[in-house]
C-alpha cells in the first residue's frame, strides 16, 4: 500500500487545500504522514526528500521509494488518486 | 621614615617597556593601580609597600616591569581583588615562545609563510587574542572557547570584521580615495589602472578584514573597459590580474590576499538592465547586457592563465575563480565550449569552483560563498551595484561531537545542549558586534576609517546588512557517538544528522528574529578547528573520544570530519556524495561545498562537464570543486602529478606536495597535524575513475 507524505507550514496560505486532500485520502484508508517544516522532524524529512517549498505531497511505496510528487504546488484529489493502486473489494 | 630612606638608597634599576631604565620608585606602582583598576589609594599604597619590601629582602639588582606587575598581582590575589587583578593583567609572551616563533613556522593557517613579517603578524595576533579573551568577550564566552565547546575564529583579528564581499563598481565610480592615504586617485580610465586600483583596494581591505575578500561579477564589471582590446592585450590583462593576486609575501604578514573572483558566462538577470559604468567613472549609456562579448572574452582569458599555472607549472593558490552555473548559463550560446574550458582547468590544475544558483530567483555571492536570494531592496541596490557591499562580522563554530559526549545518548539532552551552545555563539556575536560598533563610532578618525568612510552617503561597511556566522565541526562524529553509526553507514544515521542541522536551522531563524540580526549556518572550513576540537576532546572525553576521532592517534594526527561532510575516507560514489552532502545545503546558507579529491588522476574535460551538469540538474549541492594533487621540485622547479617522495624529473628528494587543505591550495609542508591525518585518509575516488580507450573518465 502507498504512503502519503504531506509537507506544510503553519503560516503558508496555500497549504490548507493540500491538508484537505490528505484528509480525504486518510478517510479512504490510506496511511498519511504530516510534516510541518517549522518543526525539526518535519524539516529534516523534507530535506531528506529534497523538498524546498510548501505545500508538497509525495506518494511513496512501502519501501519509501517515491512514486509521484508535487512540490510547491497543489494537485487535485483526482491527480493524486491516479497513482494509488486500486484495492480489493 | 627609616624605610623611605632605605628605598632611595636601593641600587635597583627597573627595565620598563619604554626601553629605558628607571630608578626604583614605589609611587609608580600606586599610579598604575589607580589608573588601571578600581582599588582605593590606601590599598594601592599598602600593596606598593609590600612589593617594595619583597624586592628589598630579595637583594635583586635588576628587575623588569613585568616582574613587578606579577608581584603586584599576587598581592591583589591575596586580598581577593580578582577583578582588579584582571584589569591589571599584562599581555605578552614568554621569551622561550618568542624564540620558537622566530625560528619555526606557524601552522595554524597554512596561508602564512614563515618569515619576519609573518612573525610580526603572529606576535600581534597573540596579544590581540589575549586581549579579546580578557577584554572583549565575557568570561562565560572566553571559557567556552578555551574549553573547546565553541571556537571563536580569528581572535587575533578581534578589531576587524571577518570577511567581506565587494563590488568593483565602488572604485570604478569613486576612484581610489582611501582615508589616511596621501594620494587620491580619480576613477580609472584604462583597464590596467582599474586593475591597479582593485589590487590596492584589496590590500587596504585585507588590513581591515580577518579573512576572505570576495569580488562580485568581476568579468562583467571589467567589460566596459575592454572594448576593442586585442586577444593579446586581454591575455596580458588576465595574466596581470592573476599574478597580482597570487603574489605571496608582499602583503600583510606575508600572507596572500584571500581573494574570491565571482565570474559569469552570461549576464545574470539582476545586472541585465543595469547602466554600465565605463572609463573615468562615466556611465557609458549602455547596459551590461551589451557588454557580454567583452565579459566572455575576459573570463575565457582568465581561465587560459589558470590552465598554464605559475612559472613552474603549479596551480595558482590565489585568486580563487568561482564560476556561477545558472539556468541562464545553459541558455547562453557557447556555454558548452566554456564549460569544457573551465573543466579542463579543473582537471589539469583544480582551480575551478562551480557554484550552483538554481531556480528562477536571482542570487548573489557575498564573501565566504555566502549567497542569498535577492529581495526587492537588493534589486534596487543592483541598479546601483556599488551599494552591493556585504560582510560577515564573525564566525563562531560549535564542537558538535562534544555535545554528543555530554548528552550520553539521551536525545532530549542532546538537542537542549545544541540550543545551549547556539546561544553561546549568539552571545559571542553580540559581544563582538558591540566592540566593532565602538570602533566604527570613531568614524574616519578611528581605527576602522576605511570601513566608516561614506563616499556614497552610507558607511562602507553596512552594519545593517552584516551577517553573523555559526559554523559546525564534526556532525559525522556527533551522529557516530549518539547512534553508533557514521552518516554514510545507514539511512537512519544520515537522517539523524539532518535532524540536528534542521534543529540548528530553525534555531538560527528564531534567534535572528529575536535579536534582529542575521545569523546563518556556515560550513566552517575548519583548517585548524577540526584538529583543535579533536585534541581537546581527547583530553576531556577520554577514553570514548579515542574511538571516535579520525586520523592516526599514534602520530597525533587527529581530526573531526569537517562541518556536515561525510567521512572523507568512505569509498562513496562521487555523484552520490555530491547528492547526499547536497541535502544539507538548503539548510546551510554559507560556505556549503563538496570536495572531490581526484589525486593523480586527470579525468577528461567531457566527463567533468558531464558531472557538473548532473550536479546542477539532479542534486541540491551548492558548490563543488575537484582537487588534484601535485609534487613540486625545489631543485629543478618542475611540477608533476600526484604526491611523490621524489621528483619524477630529476629524482631530487627536495620536493613539496601541493593540494587543497580546505578551500584553497597550499604546500603540505605548512599543514597542521590534523589536516595531515585527513590527507592520509582522503578517498581519491579511484574506483570511479576509469580509462576507456585512452580517455580518463570520472563516472557520474
Ligand atoms: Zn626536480
Amino acid at each position: 500500500m502507498e504512503l502519503i507524505k504531506v509537507f506544510t507550514k503553519s503560516k503558508c496560505p496555500k497549504c490548507p487545500p493540500v491538508k484537505e486532500i490528505a484528509q480525504e485520502l486518510k478517510k479512504e484508508g490510506l496511511v498519511v504522514f504530516h510534516y510541518d517544516l517549522d518543526t525539526m522532524d518535519g524539516l529534516a524529512e523534507a530535506s531528506f526528500r529534497g523538498i524546498l517549498s510548501t505545500p508538497s505531497l509525495v506518494i511513496e511505496d512501502e519501501e519509501e521509494k517515491e512514486i509521484a510528487s508535487w512540490r510547491g504546488i497543489v494537485p487535485t484529489l483526482q491527480e493524486v488518486k491516479r497513482y494509488i493502486s486500486k484495492r480489493g473489494p | 621614615m627609616k624605610e623611605e630612606f632605605e628605598t632611595t638608597d636601593m641600587a635597583l634599576f627597573v627595565r620598563t617597556s619604554e626601553e629605558s631604565m628607571h630608578g626604583w620608585d614605589r609611587q609608580r606602582i600606586v599610579d598604575a593601580l589607580l589608573r588601571e583598576t578600581y582599588v582605593d589609594l590606601d590599598t594601592a599604597r599598602e600593596i606598593a609597600k609590600e612589593v617594595e619590601d619583597l624586592i628589598l629582602t630579595s637583594k635583586i639588582k635588576m628587575i623588569t616591569a613585568p616582574l613587578i606587575r606579577e608581584l603586584v598581582d599576587t598581592k591583589l590575589i591575596e586580598r581577593g581583588l580578582e577583578q582588579a587583578r584582571k584589569m591589571h593583567t599584562r599581555l605578552g609572551m614568554p621569551l622561550y615562545d618568542v624564540d620558537q616563533l622566530i625560528l619555526h613556522p606557524n601552522k595554524e593557517n597554512a596561508n602564512v609563510p614563515h618569515g619576519p613579517e609573518a612573525t610580526n603578524l603572529t606576535l600581534a595576533e597573540r596579544i590581540k587574542k589575549e586581549y579579546a579573551l580578557l577584554s572583549v568577550f565575557s568570561e562565560e564566552i572566553a571559557d567556552a572557547h578555551m574549553r573547546g565547546d565553541i571556537h571563536l575564529h580569528d581572535l587575533g583579528f578581534i578589531d576587524r570584521p571577518y570577511c567581506g564581499g565587494q563590488s568593483l563598481e565602488y572604485i570604478k565610480r569613486f576612484g581610489l580615495s582611501l582615508p589616511n592615504s596621501i594620494a587620491l586617485a580619480k576613477p580609472a580610465k584604462h583597464p590596467e589602472v582599474l586593475l591597479a586600483h582593485m589590487v590596492k583596494f584589496a590590500a587596504a581591505l585585507q588590513s581591515h578584514f580577518a579573512g576572505a575578500i570576495g569580488w562580485d561579477a568581476v568579468n562583467i564589471f571589467f567589460a566596459p573597459y575592454l572594448v576593442g582590446m586585442s586577444d593579446r592585450e586581454l591575455e596580458q590583462l588576465a595574466q596581470m590580474m592573476i599574478f597580482e593576486f597570487s603574489q605571496q609575501a608582499v602583503a600583510r604578514g606575508g600572507q596572500a590576499i584571500f581573494t574570491d573572483l565571482n565570474l559569469y558566462w552570461e549576464i545574470p538577470k539582476h545586472f541585465e538592465k543595469v547602466p554600465a559604468i565605463g572609463p573615468g567613472g562615466e556611465m557609458t549609456g549602455k547596459t551590461y547586457s551589451e557588454y557580454i562579448e567583452e565579459a566572455q572574452r575576459f573570463v575565457w582569458a582568465l581561465f587560459d592563465v589558470f590552465k598554464e599555472g605559475d612559472g613552474s607549472g603549479r596551480p595558482f593558490f590565489f585568486p580563487k575563480p568561482l564560476v556561477h552555473i545558472t539556468e541562464k548559463f545553459f541558455q547562453t550560446p557557447r556555454h558548452m565550449e566554456f564549460l569544457y574550458h573551465i573543466s579542463e582547468v579543473a582537471s589539469e590544475k583544480g582551480n575551478t569552483y562551480y557554484v550552483f544558483d538554481r531556480g528562477e530567483t536571482a542570487k548573489i555571492s557575498e564573501c565566504c560563498r555566502l549567497s542569498f536570494k535577492l529581495e526587492q531592496s537588493d534589486f534596487e541596490d543592483a541598479q546601483q551595484p556599488w551599494k552591493m557591499r556585504y560582510c560577515a562580522l564573525q564566525n563562531v563554530t560549535l564542537n558538535l561531537p562534544r555535545i554528543a559526549y555530554l548528552a550520553k545518548g539521551d536525545d532530549t539532552k542532546l538537542f537542549s545542549k545544541i540550543t545551549e551552545f547556539m546561544e553561546l555563539a549568539v552571545k559571542a556575536h553580540l559581544e563582538k558586534k558591540q566592540f566593532i560598533e565602538k570602533l566604527l563610532s570613531l568614524g574616519e578618525k578611528g581605527p576602522l576609517a576605511l570601513l566608516a568612510m561614506k563616499r556614497d552617503g552610507t558607511p562602507y561597511l553596512r552594519m545593517d546588512r552584516a551577517t553573523f556566522l555559526i559554523g559546525m565541526v564534526g556532525l559525522n562524529e556527533l551522529v557516530q557517538i549518539h547512534t553508533g553509526q557514521e552518516m554514510h553507514q545507514s539511512k537512519q544515521a544520515f537522517k539523524f544528522g539532518l535532524k540536528v542541522i534542521a534543529h540548528m536551522k530553525l534555531l538560527v531563524e528564531k534567534l535572528s528574529e529575536r535579536h534582529r540580526m542575521r545569523f546563518v549556518l556556515e560550513q566552517t572550513p575548519a583548517e585548524s578547528t577540526a584538529y583543535r576540537f579533536a585534541k581537546l576532546d581527547l583530553k576531556y572525553h577520554s577514553p570514548k573520544s579515542g574511538y571516535i576521532v579520525k586520523g592516526d592517534l599514534s602520530r597525533g594526527e587527529v581530526y573531526y570530519t569537517n562541518s556536515t561532510h561525510l567521512n572523507v575516507s568512505a569509498p562513496i560514489n562521487p555523484i552520490e556524495r555530491v547528492k547526499q552532502e547536497g541535502l544539507f545545503h538548503p539548510l546551510i546558507e554559507a560556505g556549503a561545498l563538496t570536495h572531490l579529491w581526484i589525486g593523480e588522476a586527470k579525468p577528461s574535460k567531457e566527463s567533468i562537464a558531464n558531472f557538473v551538469i548532473k550536479t546542477f540538474r539532479q542534486t541540491q549541492n551548492d558548490q563543488i570543486a575537484f582537487s588534484p594533487e601535485f609534487t613540486t621540485c625545489n631543485a629543478c622547479h618542475r611540477t608533476s602529478r600526484g604526491l611523490q617522495a621524489y621528483c619524477s624529473y630529476c629524482g631530487s628528494k627536495e620536493v613539496d606536495g601541493i593540494t587543497r587543505i580546505t578551500g584553497y591550495f597550499t604546500k603540505l609542508s605548512s599543514w597542521n597535524k590534523g589536516k595531515m591525518g585527513e590527507l592520509r585518509n582522503r578517498y581519491r575516488n579511484q574506483a570511479f575513475i576509469e580509462t576507456r580507450g585512452g580517455e580518463t573518465v570520472l563516472l557520474a
